[in-house]
């Protein structure tokens, strides 16, 4: 026994080693001379992880195309090396950017799919003068007038717009008259920005909103939901959610023989996931989308090969996301951050993994919204869901009700 | 006071002197600084929770509840009305301890397992008032510090190290009201309540007075955590700031790592703690998804299983720390 306080003595001896090597590591930046660093930051692990892990994806693959294709040609073939950070909660997204700054020295941050998240990192971003490219579309995000924020895909309200306008647009086509339709959003930054959307696209269509209820995320019994949208009459019902609600609002509604048509508000009901979850319910659910990998086949067909599953938006638009940095880069000639923000500022092209993106260009407006892109429409099709609005992007033809609408 | 030079009191006084110099080594707009300022408010609000938890016994795991209520009351004060958070941060104290006083009433008869349950309901309370009031509270899209450059009038500065210093004389303050209420009369009185509640009601002890100006005080200062820490990382949410993992169960956590009821227990739980994680982050982020808050688990659960007394029992165990032994509380 008399040995037991040594032994807790180097235990504690232990810790303090381990404190100290914490210290040392941090303190000691690490950088190949010839890349060009560009900070990812993404949600990894927690509630978001599926949607992170693709996006993050979707930045790698962008990266490893750009690099094959020989690099930012101005800075004589640099590579881009890319720098990944975990951001489980937007509490953690203030120190993870700042470690990508300080530590890496990163020249520009792409990512944080999450709104939230995105806002935190971007208050980071802004103060050290470093652009941060994002998809995430609370309005917030563009409405604070930073200058070093840029957002590839349109607003979260022209998404619930868009969801209402192009459904009730494909229901008119179908010969439906649409008079009532249910909002059921989830009480996160994203659904209530959506939803703001939907309310004020069906106030200026004259459509009557019988049901508009906020629940919170991880809710786990969708049934006096479903009751309620049954007995509101709604002839469309919108839910606007991240996955695992939206699988248990799809069941429920087709377990219990209600019909009407659900347009999903992007997120959860377009992932890989939501056909693994609902099998044959998935088919012909349709939903609203920022890309669709039948707009740009040959990086889906690579995602595929790579990855095992159809690109998701969130892939398609980070990669976008991060070939806009990528040409910034070569417009400014350097990989310093402040000339970077300049050349986003400026940057008017298309193609390229641009093409991922609706529209098939990237521009950026004085408070760093990409102006050329439009939100779609997609609809699940077997494995994948497939484009189909608006006319100009549709790659097939809607159905509603189970039949073709032309 | 014969002790004035104890080893407990010089290690304390080495840690502070540490804390004051380590800027003048770091890049002043840095992720190290940032870190280490971090290090400082998580233990200044561990040392906040000590107070309840660690003196009194009294487990919460709702004080983001007042954390949140700090971060919220200085930021809509500020957003709204123009006031500066600096007034905000003591407004939002007086509403956090008004709030707790509240709270105690009906939760003070209850014990143990029961108070944390009630406690933590509380911040969940709290947390879906935040998220449904939108029009006050911003709802759900959180609130962001606008950025504005260096205005300390209005709490705002371009360099990390300025928040730094902020934080550091936050967490002397902190520990000088948590050594002042541990050696004071009240000190005592919450002891005796955490050992045997009945007996200390005999013994002449007002025990819900005791407990309820205890968590005032707790309360009060966890809020002014909550708006140096909404000034620091510029933006929160109802789901971040109301947080039971992120937030409240932290704070005890970091408490009863180092050593619950201590002075220096929340400092060495802190140190320990936070940059760990930053570094589990770092090093593990960017490999497997969630490998990092896997690591940072494990290694937790192995520094309680080794030390269920938490790090300070090993300083309490050295030769000097000894001689003031008798005095619990020292260190």
């Amino acid at each position: 026994m008399m040995s037991a306080p040594l032994d807790r003595r180097r235990t504690a001896g232990l810790m303090l080693a381990v404190g100290a090597a914490t210290f040392a590591f941090l303190a000691a930046p690490a950088r190949a001379a010839d890349d060009v660093l560009v900070g990812v930051i993404q949600p990894l692990s927690g509630p978001n992880a599926q949607f992170g892990i693709g996006a993050q994806r979707g930045t790698e693959l962008a990266a490893e195309i750009i690099n094959a294709a020989g690099g930012i040609q101005a800075l004589g073939g640099a590579k881009i090396k890319l720098v990944a950070a975990d951001v489980p909660t937007p509490n953690t997204a203030a120190a993870a950017t700042q470690r990508l700054i300080s530590q890496n020295g990163v020249s520009a941050v792409v990512g944080a799919f999450v709104s939230s998240t995105t806002l935190a990192a971007s208050e980071v971003t802004e103060r050290a003068q470093i652009p941060l490219v994002t998809f995430a579309f609370a309005d917030q995000i563009t409405g604070r007038g930073y200058a070093y924020v840029f957002q590839v895909s349109p607003k979260g309200t022209a998404f619930g717009a868009a969801q209402f306008d192009y459904a009730t647009a494909i229901a008119k086509a179908a010969g439906e008259k649409i008079d009532k339709v249910a909002i059921l959003y989830e009480d996160t930054a994203y659904g209530t920005a959506q939803a703001k959307g939907l309310r004020e696209a069906a106030k200026a269509a004259g459509v009557e909103v019988v049901l508009d209820e906020a629940y919170p995320l991880g809710i786990t019994d969708v049934s006096p939901l479903v009751n309620k949208l049954r007995a509101s009459g709604a002839q469309i019902a919108f839910p606007v959610s991240y996955l695992n609600d939206s699988l248990l609002i799809i069941r429920a509604l087709r377990q219990q023989n209600i019909d009407i048509p659900v347009i999903g508000g992007a997120a959860g009901y377009i992932i890989p996931d939501f056909k693994k979850g609902l099998g044959a319910y998935a088919d012909g659910v349709l939903s609203v989308a920022a890309a669709s990998g039948d707009m740009i086949p040959d990086l889906a067909r690579t995602y595929k090969d790579k990855y095992g599953t159809f690109i998701t938006h969130e892939a398609i638009i980070h990669a976008a996301a991060l070939d806009a940095v990528a040409k910034a880069m070569e417009k400014a000639k350097s990989a310093d951050p402040q000339k970077v923000r300049d050349a986003l500022a400026t940057l008017d092209y298309c193609g390229g993994l641009a093409a991922g993106v609706p529209g098939g260009c990237i521009t950026f407006d004085k408070t760093g919204l990409n102006t050329s892109s439009f939100p779609i429409m997609v609809q699940w099709r077997g494995d994948a869901p497939v484009t189909v609005y608006p006319p100009k992007a549709a790659t097939e033809k809607p159905v509603w009700r189970g039949k073709t609408v032309e | 006071m014969r002790n004035l030079f104890s080893p407990s009191r010089a290690a304390l006084l080495l840690f502070f002197l540490a804390a004051a110099l380590l800027p003048l080594a770091l890049d002043p707009r840095g992720h190290l600084i940032r870190v280490a300022a971090m290090v400082l408010l998580f233990a200044a609000m561990a040392q906040s929770w000590n107070i309840v938890g660690g003196l009194a016994n009294q487990i919460s795991l709702g004080h983001a509840a007042f954390f949140g209520l700090g971060a919220y009351t200085s930021t809509l004060l500020f957003l709204k009305l123009g006031v500066t958070p600096w007034i905000g941060m003591g407004v939002g104290a007086v509403v956090a301890g008004g709030a707790a006083a509240l709270l105690s009433i009906p939760t003070f008869r209850l014990k143990g397992h029961y108070f944390a349950l009630a406690t933590l309901a509380f911040a969940e309370v709290m947390r879906v008032i935040a998220n449904s009031l939108g029009d006050v509270t911003g709802g759900p899209v959180g609130l962001s510090i606008p950025f504005m450059g260096s205005q300390p009038a209005l709490f705002a500065f371009r360099s990390v190290a300025s928040y730094y210093w902020i934080i550091l004389g936050l967490l002397v303050a902190v520990c000088a009201v948590f050594h002042l209420l541990a050696s004071g009369a009240i000190g005592y009185r919450l002891r005796a309540v955490r050992e045997n509640e009945a007996a200390a009601e005999v013994a002449g002890v007002d025990t819900f007075r005791v407990k309820l100006t205890a968590s005032v005080i707790s309360a009060a200062l966890t809020a002014v955590c909550g708006t140096v820490f909404a000034q620091f990382t510029f933006f929160f949410d109802p789901d971040s700031i109301f947080s039971l993992s992120g937030i409240s169960v932290r704070m005890a956590m970091i408490a009863i790592v180092g050593g619950l009821g201590t002075l220096g227990g929340p400092l060495v739980g802190a140190l320990f703690l936070i940059p760990l994680e930053e570094v589990a982050n770092a090093v593990l982020s960017s490999q497997a998804a969630g490998l990092s808050q896997f690591a940072f688990g494990v290694i937790l659960i192995g520094a309680i299983l080794i030390q269920p007394r938490g790090l300070m029992a090993y300083w309490l165990r050295t030769p000097w720390a000894k001689t003031r032994r008798a005095a619990a509380t020292g260190a």
